[in-house]
């Protein structure tokens, strides 16, 4: 049986190849916008983490976290908490280097723990932050910067003291002003967009956060990845887009490979005619239906996978996103791939299978 | 060469049988009765029912009204009309309707695999039966590479594979020219002496009558049983 499924596909190499083309398409897609899902996951979870805080406060109701306004005088406040350890406040420039318009300036003050935990990996700390700046490894690398050279921010140019690594995406990917400066550069003195709070020993991160948004009404404390994408009305969309998108890739993916299959059965109707005439059970015959269709998905779901990484990113350069995300390419977004591209397989054979078991051969014989 | 003549021939039953398609009445009351080991030729015009008798006797449609048994099997009143036809009947058709995919070998394989037998079994019996067919040096090639009277050889070679006793074949040198219909039809009647089977065959051809048994026309779906050239000779003397 397998060898005749096995030596079906290979002699009829254009059907073969054209189904397994449609499934790829449709696994492509999938792995494509999970991976791009799980990278906006572990890009919001460094967005959380911001500075390796535990918690961050914004402004609530906001489109987006990054258009969040603060009063200055939440830091004082906040800092006099007891389940606060250390508070800083951040002011963060989007679009503000525009050979990079991805990558986010955060204003920080120089002795919070946000510049403090930068490793500087070449270069010294700015001596004067009015006139220097740090820039984080990968934009160095993208824009070809080393210590020295000068960095463009909103029209203004700035002396780059050193470069950094943290390990954060968004911050390796971004530069850091003073925050004084920064307030200055973009005329919003006495505002930051956020506090990034580290909390004393103990205290549970949910439970804090519920404290001060009850203490500071009008704010919102993020302690999650998931909370982080949803805090933006912007993340909700992206999160329920990618969820329509991926149910809408899964639906061509089954119609596609359905109607291949019930084409490549009309077409054959003489040959499974003929395999009932002598004597080949109906089960027998939807076997080896329902083998060939499950082959020819396993085939369309390894190219799928291969399309998706590729495809996923494709996705975050075309999107212009990869300073905040980057696709995470994990097993289980690979095995749900695959997943998905066998069950479109038995769920696009079955339906054709069933009916040539309901057919009698020669009404099979006849038809063709 | 495989001798096989225990391989005893089936009797066939037809009595009384019914089969319309929509408004089109394809047989009417058709009864037939072929003994054990008789060669029959149906012949009669295109559209007379010739086909839909043969699809009947060999299980491959049920009757509308009537009986049709085989041996004493009703094959279509069986839970597994598919498991009866294997184990009674093998059937050629005018078109090969071989597997364009497989080689011939493997065709002859099939239904050996509805079976379920076992690989190096049906691969030894597959090419014995294309030996008995003429074609053992033929057995790795795909229809394709292989003549009209080649495939059809390949047809018959198949539809003995399960060792049927009766062998139903409808038109099966219909697409073939003169000499080579010739050859399959001495194949065929070759077969039947050697093997000892039933066979019914259908013809628009009266003059392959000569070759059988008993001649049966079918004039629109109303069978005429002329006398049987044995019943004849049994009656004159
Ligand atoms: N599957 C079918 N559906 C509809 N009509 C059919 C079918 N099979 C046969 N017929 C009709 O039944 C009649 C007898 O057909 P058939 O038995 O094939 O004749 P023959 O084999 O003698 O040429 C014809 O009129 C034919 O059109
Ligand atoms: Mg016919």
């Amino acid at each position: 049986m397998l060898s005749i499924i096995v030596t079906n596909l290979r002699r009829r190499p254009t059907r073969t190849v054209l189904t397994a083309a449609g499934i790829a398409v449709g696994v492509a897609t999938i792995v494509a916008l999970l991976s791009f899902t799980q990278g906006l996951q572990e890009s919001a979870s460094g967005f959380v983490h911001l500075g390796g805080s535990e918690l961050g406060v914004f402004q609530a109701n906001v489109s987006d976290p990054t258009t969040s306004v603060l009063p200055e005088s939440m830091v004082g406040r906040l800092r006099r908490r007891p389940e606060v350890a250390q508070a800083t406040p951040l002011l963060l420039i989007v679009e503000g280097i525009k050979r990079d318009p991805a990558a986010v300036v955060f204003g920080a003050q120089s002795d919070g723990f946000f510049t403090k935990q930068l490793v500087i990996v070449g270069g010294a700390r700015p001596t004067s932050w009015q006139t220097e700046a740090l820039v984080g490894d990968r934009l160095a690398a993208q824009l070809r910067l080393s210590p020295g050279s000068t960095l463009d921010v909103k029209g203004r140019a700035y002396r780059v003291a050193g470069v950094y690594h943290s390990g954060i995406l968004f911050e390796d990917s971004g530069a850091v002003l003073g925050l004084a400066e920064a307030q200055r550069l973009i005329e919003r003195p006495d505002e930051e967009t956020n506090v990034i709070v580290r909390l004393s020993p103990g205290t549970r991160a949910s439970a804090a956060a519920r404290a001060i948004e009850r203490d500071f009404p009008g704010t919102q404390a993020i302690t999650t990845p998931e909370q982080a994408l949803r805090a933006g009305a912007n993340g909700t969309l992206i999160s329920k887009a990618i969820l329509v998108i991926v149910a809408i890739a899964i639906i061509v993916g089954v119609i596609g490979v359905m109607n291949t299959m019930a084409m490549s059965i009309a077409e054959r109707r003489g040959e499974l005619g003929l395999l009932s005439t002598v004597g080949w059970s109906p089960q027998r015959v939807a076997t080896l239906i329902l083998g060939e269709g499950i082959a020819v998905s396993i085939l369309g779901a390894a190219g799928g996978l291969l399309l998706g990484v590729i495809g996923g990113d494709l996705l975050v350069r075309a999107l212009g996103v990869s300073s905040y995300v980057s696709p995470s390419v994990t097993a289980w977004g690979l095995g749900r791939g695959l997943l998905v591209g066998v069950a479109i397989g038995v769920l696009g054979g079955i339906y054709p299978a069933w009916r040539v078991t309901r057919m009698t051969p020669l009404k099979a014989l006849s038809g063709t | 060469m495989t001798e096989r003549m225990a391989q005893a021939g089936a009797e066939v039953l037809v009595e009384r049988v019914s089969k319309s398609f929509g408004r089109i009445s394809a047989l009417r009351e058709a009864s037939l009765h072929v003994e054990p080991g008789q060669a029959v030729v149906i012949t009669g015009r295109s559209g007379s029912g010739k086909s839909t008798l043969l699809a009947l006797v060999g299980g491959l449609e049920q009757p509308d009204a009537g009986r049709v048994v085989i041996d004493g099997r009703a094959i279509w009143r069986e839970p597994h009309p598919a498991r009866a036809r294997r184990e009674v009947v093998g059937f050629v058709f005018q078109r090969h309707l071989l597997l364009e995919t497989l080689s011939a070998q493997t065709n002859v394989e099939v239904p050996l695999l509805g079976a379920g037998m076992r690989h190096a079994e049906r691969r030894r019996r597959a090419l014995e039966l294309l030996d008995e067919v003429g074609l053992a040096d033929r057995a790795e090639h795909v229809p394709a590479r292989l003549s009209g009277g080649e495939r059809q050889r390949v047809a018959v070679a198949r539809a003995l594979a399960n060792e049927p006793r009766l062998l139903l074949a409808d038109e099966p040198t219909g697409a073939l020219d003169s000499v080579t219909s010739e050859r399959i039809l001495d194949l065929l009647f070759g077969l039947r002496d050697r093997l000892g089977m039933t066979m019914i065959l259908v013809s628009y051809d009266s003059a392959i009558g000569a070759r059988a048994d008993r001649t049966v026309t079918i004039v629109d779906g109303l069978i005429h049983d002329h006398d049987a050239h044995d019943d004849a000779r049994a009656s004159a003397s």
